[in-house]
């Protein structure tokens, strides 16, 4: 090896040869920090996401009266658009709640069993909590869509979707 | 040689900021995955704590990598010295 080339090689990799495990190390440090960075990029750009997505809001729409609604029943209708599927389900005790009806798994249609106090899946046999829309059994991990309920009169009404 | 001999005590120190940094690299996707489970369960709004606890390890990594090559300058130096 001539002179010039060890003095380019030094140049290139300015480590002695009992040192280059230590050069590597480094190597690996910092493309540890590069792949942090990513990490917290991702982790922000999904922080921002979470802080600009809000409610889906539309005008109310009028769902049922609540003297057609017995208590432990459940009324299906469309929100917030016409192919969405959701629910009113009048809880034992009078009050009323609203979910989407799409399942978080695999967003198959979900219904309310009164006789078992719980919202079932068929598909996959997800139970989810009529009370909070809550995943208690079963493959779903997240809750039901919410729906806000408003009253007018004798008349509930669907405002709000959150996710 | 005028290049740098591993000068003592430099070796486990990067070992270590490695293995350090390699935990934290796990902590950070454990917070990703949690943030996107918040964020497709509808809890979006409490993204942020979790971005900022990912920021600060970001920073300190940034922070570690220029101590080592600080370090690195200085066993240079070590290294010419000692080696005429």
């Amino acid at each position: 090896v001539s002179a010039a080339e060890r003095k380019r090689w030094r140049a290139a990799f300015p480590y002695h040869w009992d040192a280059d495990d230590l050069a590597s190390r480094r190597e690996l440090l910092r493309f540890a920090v590069y792949a942090s960075g990513a990490l917290f990029g991702s982790t922000a750009i999904i922080a921002a996401l979470g802080m600009l997505r809000r409610p889906t809001t539309t005008a109310p729409q009028a769902i049922a009266r609540i003297s057609d609604v017995p208590e432990g029943t459940a009324v299906y209708f469309n929100f917030p658009e016409a192919e969405t599927q959701a629910m009113l389900l009048h809880l034992p005790g009078g009050r009323f709640v609203a979910y989407s009806q799409r399942c978080t798994h695999l967003s198959c249609a979900v219904y309310y069993q009164a006789d078992r106090q719980r919202l079932y899946c068929p598909c996959h046999e997800g139970v989810f909590s009529p009370e909070t829309g809550d995943p208690v059994a079963g493959p779903p991990q997240r809750r039901l869509e919410q729906i806000t309920l408003s009253q007018d009169g004798d008349t509930l009404y669907a405002t709000e979707i959150h996710p | 040689v005028n290049s740098a001999v591993e000068p003592p005590g430099q070796a486990p120190i990067v070992a270590a900021g490695l293995a350090i940094g390699i935990l934290l690299l796990a902590i950070q996707l454990w917070l990703l995955t949690v943030a996107l489970d918040l964020f497709l369960g509808g809890h979006g709004d409490q993204v942020w704590s979790l971005a900022l606890i990912s920021g600060v390890i970001f920073i300190g990594g940034l922070l570690l990598l220029w101590i080592l090559r600080r370090q690195a300058r200085v066993a240079r130096g070590w290294s010419a010295e000692s080696h005429g």
